[in-house]
């Protein structure tokens, strides 16, 4: 069943699930699609996560309780299939100040959790947080560790990091609470570029290990 | 053109922000008390989207090499008259100066600052660092050329008083529950609605650290879901975040409340020490806060 909810007075959040799950991504993407494609009156723009959609609107011309009608029309009719974007690899040195830690916790050396890590493929499952960060999913169990007890308050620009089953990368220098364990230098996020962030919901992408 | 002779303490380009780009990690930002921002281009006979100075805590000195009719609104200054549009002569020089009451002050000048739009707006997005001109605040030698974008004569008279918001707490701001019930205990919203909320040294244009003197609220986790301004984040030691306007536009903690739209520039405005007390309000009753203020933008001038 999903859930509709007033998110204050000019959005309503649409919560499909709650788990991290590629097929539930499938369907928040379809819902996207769906809502892109019939613009119901006073739709304005959505924001996609794991398992939520959030439906800005023009409260002007439409009210929520129209809106959430329009929404919960697509439930069970939106043509959902489990994302398989572009796959692009990420030269990655493994150098980050908290690969000792994560590897102390987990009980590994620190190549056998740049080994865990990388050359497997991670599903993009959301873009956000600060521009152009993706979360993606999901980490293998073994080095599944929860995130800092208190966050960096400045996490440079190409960090990659991992949180309980996520890992993700730091577009633009931001604060942060996820473990860092490396850094790319490519770029992930460009005010001048069309789409402005390089990774959208559904790509997926492989952490190569570079020197 | 306008020469920056002193920064202050964060000043910053904006207009009405930029909209539907949070699907890429980007917040709309633009003015934090939009309504205060709206009024300044009014008052000077802009557009409404013409770009302006928000002013934080301490305002700049800027010299006037044109003739200028420029307008001050928000927070309150004694440099200069708010809430009306007056003329400023070229060679002069406005200390605009220490901001109070409120915390942040408008400065919009006819015809609005010229700066190019990036990805939709002039405004400056901090956690982007782009936009605003310079991709920064304000710094001293920065020079601010004057655009075209006036919409109608500048308005003779001052802004009327009694169609402002108040500037100093205590505030009442009010809030639509949810959208995240079930991350709580029965009655928490009730709760945190009768406790003085106090405003904490930790604000900016992200977001207001509030502490809840007597009340500690342990929700459950939430699976990361995007966020709006006004969403009133709970963390899991009970610390209460209210997004504002270049809020993180996902997050993972559940959100007990979110502030409606016309209250935002209140929190805008609220300063450490400030007590904030919440007030669950229905749609109704935002819907008809929104119509009161556009209500009061709609007059003619």
């Amino acid at each position: 069943m999903w859930q509709v909810a007033p998110a204050g007075d000019r959005a309503l959040l649409v919560t499909l699930g709650r788990s991290i799950d590629p097929e539930l991504l499938g369907q928040v993407l379809a819902l996207d699609r769906a809502l892109q494609d019939r613009r119901p009156i006073g739709l304005v723009s959505t924001v996609t996560a794991y398992a939520s959609l959030l439906c800005y609107y023009d409260a002007d011309a439409t009210d929520p309780a129209r809106l959430d009608g329009a929404i919960r029309e697509l439930e069970g009719k939106v043509e959902a299939s489990v994302p398989s974007g572009a796959m692009v690899d990420i030269p990655t040195r493994y150098d980050g100040p908290d690969l000792p830690e994560v590897a102390l916790r987990t009980n590994l050396t620190p190549a056998g959790v740049i080994e865990l890590h990388a050359g497997r493929e991670y599903l993009v499952y959301c873009v956000g947080f600060a521009p152009g960060f993706v979360y993606c999913g999901a980490l293998p169990e073994p080095i599944e560790v929860p995130r800092l007890a208190s966050p960096r308050l400045r996490v440079p620009a190409g960090s990659v990091g991992i949180s309980s089953r996520q890992t993700g990368i730091y577009a633009v220098e931001s604060p942060g609470g996820w473990n860092l364990i490396g850094r790319t230098a490519l770029r992930l996020f460009d005010p001048a570029a069309d789409p402005p962030a390089r990774f959208r919901p559904g790509d997926r992408l492989r952490f190569i290990p570079a020197s | 053109m306008i020469e920056v002779v002193e920064p202050g303490r964060w000043t910053t380009i904006q207009d009405r922000g930029r909209l539907g780009l949070e699907r890429f990690g980007i917040p709309a930002g633009g003015a934090a008390d939009w309504f205060a921002a709206r009024v300044a281009n009014e008052l000077v006979g802009n557009q409404p989207d013409a770009a302006l100075l928000e002013c934080t805590a301490t305002g700049p000195t800027l010299r006037f090499g044109d003739d200028a009719i420029v307008a001050i609104t928000g927070g309150q200054v004694s440099s200069a008259a708010g809430w009306q549009a007056v003329g400023v002569a070229r060679g002069s020089s406005l200390a605009i100066g220490t901001i109070a009451p409120g915390l942040r002050t408008y400065f919009a000048l006819r015809g609005g600052i010229d700066v190019p739009i990036v990805l939709g707006s002039r405004s400056f997005c901090q956690r982007g660092t782009f936009g605003g001109g310079f991709g920064r605040p304000l710094a001293a030698g920065d020079r601010l050329a004057i655009a075209q974008m006036v919409g109608h004569e500048p308005m003779s008279e001052p802004w009327s008083p009694s169609h402002r918001l108040p500037l100093q707490g205590p505030w009442e701001v009010r809030t639509i529950a949810g959208p995240h019930p079930d991350a709580f205990t029965p009655g928490a919203l009730d709760r945190l609605s009768a406790t003085a909320c106090r405003v904490t040294p930790e604000i900016d244009r992200m977001g207001l650290r509030l502490e809840t003197p007597g009340l500690r609220l342990q929700p459950h986790e939430i699976l990361t879901v995007p966020m709006t301004a006004g969403a009133l984040q709970v963390t899991p030691s009970g610390e209460l975040i209210a997004l504002h306007v270049d809020h993180q536009t996902t997050g993972g903690y559940p959100v007990i409340a979110t502030v409606i739209s016309a209250d935002l520039p209140l929190l805008a405005q609220a300063r450490p020490g400030d007590t904030v007390r919440l007030r669950p309000v229905g749609m109704d009753e935002a819907a008809r806060a929104g119509r009161r203020i556009s209500g009061w933008l709609d007059l003619d001038p």
